[in-house]
């Protein structure tokens, strides 16, 4: 079975010195920094907004306490909360899984290529490097707006789909191909993951007579299962709060009919063009819960399939 | 990988720090302003940049001590950071807004009442108390406005002339509903939408309103229309975009008022409603065979108004009130500023410089003067400033007329959305 051949020697455990108390308040006075800028830019502010969350506050007059009023409102008797919950679902539902796959095949070829690996593992991750400039959004808009290079390019093929971002039907698939078009992060990451993968491995499976589908699935997947663990919770995570392609493809409208008011644009839109920066405080609390609590989800899946070196089962 | 432990507790702080960075959201900007820089922000296209910056570089010349920072941007995108700059303490000194606007951020205290610096830093002796009033709440004056204009139809003569169609030009010229449609669906058949969808904005149907007797919103701040008038307005919008007389939902969906999503100026329609305060921006980006015409009417009232297509205001949080106070009153007073200016944001407010700029006018400046001549004993009175939650509700009239116009919803639905979440937004 494939337990035996993945069973494999652990580095030996070096030595860790015990520390002293000493030490420890030098390594806190060097965190300090890091530690002054998380209570002053991360929990300062994450107190206020939770406070906000039971306000009424529009950005210029005090807030003023209005209990759970918001959470209330949001669940029962907002409609576009609910559109921009299940516009979001769809967006991470379709991003993550495309874009990690696209990342995965992409690694794999770069890591058999010899001759210009660098070049084209600097090519591939480029995009990523601009992911959350505004002017790459904008160009993705240009290109599949109606008359964009998109639209003529499938209308020569045919394809007479009309500029995507324009209608509802379609804009919220240029806005996952934009995140998807991204994958250089996770690439990297699962390239790293594929060349700790000993080569003995592959060769032990070849020897048994496995294909290339079966090493895939019975070496590679399941050495490469802690990084993948890794990509999907930091892609879910990032994909729901994603912003910027929505906010510029859209001009910051979600539309056209709503088909790109992502969760975050809806935040941002209640807080900052109506207003009312109290209700986007606790959309902003629910979505972490909804985050921890999936985050969380996908932790305990993940005992299921997740292999770790020098662990045995 | 350095085994379970060091990639669980490695994943388990990213997600921590992640997560952590997502309630906080981002902070406020700093505070620019020296002891006499002052700055001043409006939205527009290049043209009205170009005139407004050469009108600044004057006041700085002929005030020595105040330094003018100048920003604009697109309606949309203005807003939005005007917002942002307010809430986090930057806020401009000298502030473009609207009719939308105006009562938006007066309600939430962010503009400063105007009234002890008249006769002082700010005069508008020379405003029409008319137009004036466009800048007023509640008896104070919050706002002075930065021009005058009124709605028109923008349209490509050749594309008209070609289809046989003749729009009505001249004092007292006009057109039925039935007559335009007619004329759109004409010029549709030579391959070209005849007008942009007019079903979008809250605005044109307020003309509609006004013909019909009836008011967009109460003079006490309600909602003035019922979802049956709503219904009929876009069931006559809905039987021309069947016949492809008006522009398709791609086209429709993306109007703001800018010249670089207009359907007029893209060339997918021949003619496009909008206050001819435009008018100059249409001629400088479409080309010289752009002309205006009277919106249709059915009967005596053309339902169209006199209005500030701009109004500037002071912000309450300035540090430099008297010197915003001061640009103000020379953007609008000032022969030379005047001359700048133009028509950039419509008609000069101040009624000398008016008549001195139209006066004198040539090519864009004298359409405008022109056309506001010809339609000057028809147009009413300033209809007044929109109420709180207005800039609410006009974007979701454009939102729920997306869903009528991609089929999504029925008119009679779609109309019945409208009016209940105007009312909600009105009332919060």
């Amino acid at each position: 079975m494939t337990q035996a051949v993945l069973d494999r020697p652990v580095a030996p455990e070096r030595a860790v010195p015990r520390r002293r108390r000493a030490g420890q308040g030098t390594g806190y006075l060097f965190l300090s920094p890091w530690l002054l800028g998380v209570l002053v830019l991360t929990i300062g502010p994450m107190i206020a907004s939770l406070y906000l969350s039971f306000t009424d506050y529009d950005l210029f007059d005090a807030p003023r306490w209005v209990g759970l009023d918001n959470y209330a409102t949001m669940f029962t008797r907002d409609d576009r909360f609910w559109h921009a919950a299940g516009v979001t679902a769809r967006y991470v539902g379709l991003s993550v899984p495309l874009k990690l796959g696209l990342a995965l095949a992409v690694a794999m070829l770069l890591n058999r290529a010899r001759r210009g690996a660098g070049l084209y593992r600097s090519a591939f991750y480029a995009p990523s490097l601009l992911g959350a400039s505004v002017s790459l959004a904008l160009v993705w808009r240009a290109m599949f707006s109606t008359g964009g290079t998109a639209d003529r390019v499938l209308a020569a093929f045919g394809l007479d789909t009309g500029g995507w971002v324009d209608q509802p039907q379609f804009a919220l698939l240029a806005v996952i191909a934009l995140a998807v078009w991204q994958f250089g992060a996770p690439m990297v990451i699962f390239l790293a993951g594929l060349k700790q993968i000993p080569k003995e491995l592959y060769e032990a499976a070849e020897l048994d007579g496995a294909g290339a589908l079966r090493r895939f699935r019975s070496v590679t997947l399941p050495m490469l299962s802690p990084v993948l663990l890794f990509n999907l919770v930091l892609e879910t995570i990032h994909a729901f709060q994603s912003f910027t392609g929505a906010f510029v493809v859209s001009s910051g409208r979600g539309g056209p009919s709503d088909s790109t008011l992502l969760y975050t644009l809806y935040l941002y839109q209640r807080g900052f063009t109506d207003f009312r920066m109290g209700f986007a405080s606790a959309m902003a609390w629910v979505l972490l819960v909804v985050i921890g609590v999936l985050t969380a989800l996908l932790f305990r899946g993940s005992r299921r399939w997740v292999f770790y070196a020098g662990e045995s089962r | 990988m350095n085994g379970r432990f060091g990639l669980r507790a490695a994943l388990t702080a990213v997600v921590a720090v992640t997560l952590a960075g997502l309630v906080t959201g981002c902070g406020g900007g700093g505070d620019a302003s020296g002891p006499t820089t002052i700055r001043f922000v409006w939205w527009g296209n290049e043209d009205r940049a170009k005139v407004t910056k050469a009108a600044v570089d004057l006041f700085m010349k002929d005030n020595p001590g105040i330094t003018v920072q100048t920003e604009y941007a697109a309606y949309d995108a203005y807003f939005q950071k005007l917002s942002t700059q307010v809430a986090g303490g930057a806020s401009p000194d000298l502030i473009q807004l609207d009719r939308a606007t105006l009562g938006e951020y007066q309600h939430r205290h962010v503009l400063e009442d105007l009234s002890p610096y008249m006769g002082k830093a700010v005069d508008v002796t020379g405003i029409a108390p008319a137009l004036l009033a466009g800048g007023k709440i509640e008896g104070k004056q919050y706002a002075v406005p930065g021009g005058q204009t009124t709605q028109m139809l923008a349209y490509d003569a050749g594309v008209f002339t070609k289809a046989g169609v003749a729009p009505p030009s001249g004092p007292g010229k006009t057109w039925t509903w039935a007559q335009f449609g007619e004329g759109l669906r004409k010029v549709a058949a030579t391959g070209v939408a005849g007008t942009t969808d007019f079903g979008w904005a809250i605005d044109w149907f307020e003309v509609w309103l006004h013909q019909h007797g009836k008011q967009l919103y109460t003079d006490d701040g309600k909602l003035g229309f019922t979802a049956a008038d709503l219904t009929q307005f876009w069931t006559l919008t809905g039987d021309l975009r069947a016949a492809k007389a008006v522009t398709a939902p791609e086209v429709t969906t993306k109007m703001d008022g800018s010249m670089p999503n207009s359907g007029l100026v893209t060339k997918r329609a021949g003619s496009e409603i909008n206050y001819d305060s435009s008018l100059s921006a249409y001629l400088s980006s479409y080309g010289p065979g752009i002309q205006a015409a009277p919106l249709p009417t059915d009967g005596t009232a053309s339902g169209m108004a006199a209005m500030p297509p701009v109004t500037f205001a002071v912000a309450q949080r300035s540090a430099h009130k008297e010197a915003a106070a001061k640009l103000l009153s020379f953007l609008v007073n000032n022969p030379e500023a005047g001359k700048l200016l133009g028509v950039a944001r419509g008609l000069p407010p101040n009624t000398a410089i008016r008549e001195q700029v139209c006066g004198a006018a040539q090519a864009a400046t004298k359409a405008v003067c022109d056309y506001e001549k010809s339609v000057a004993d028809r147009i009413g009175p300033a209809t007044g400033l929109w109420p709180t939650g207005s800039a609410a509700v006009k974007r979701d009239f454009q939102r729920v007329y997306d869903d009528v116009i991609f089929g999504r919803t029925g008119v009679a639905d779609g109309a019945a959305r409208a009016v209940q979440t105007a009312q909600q937004s009105l009332g919060s």
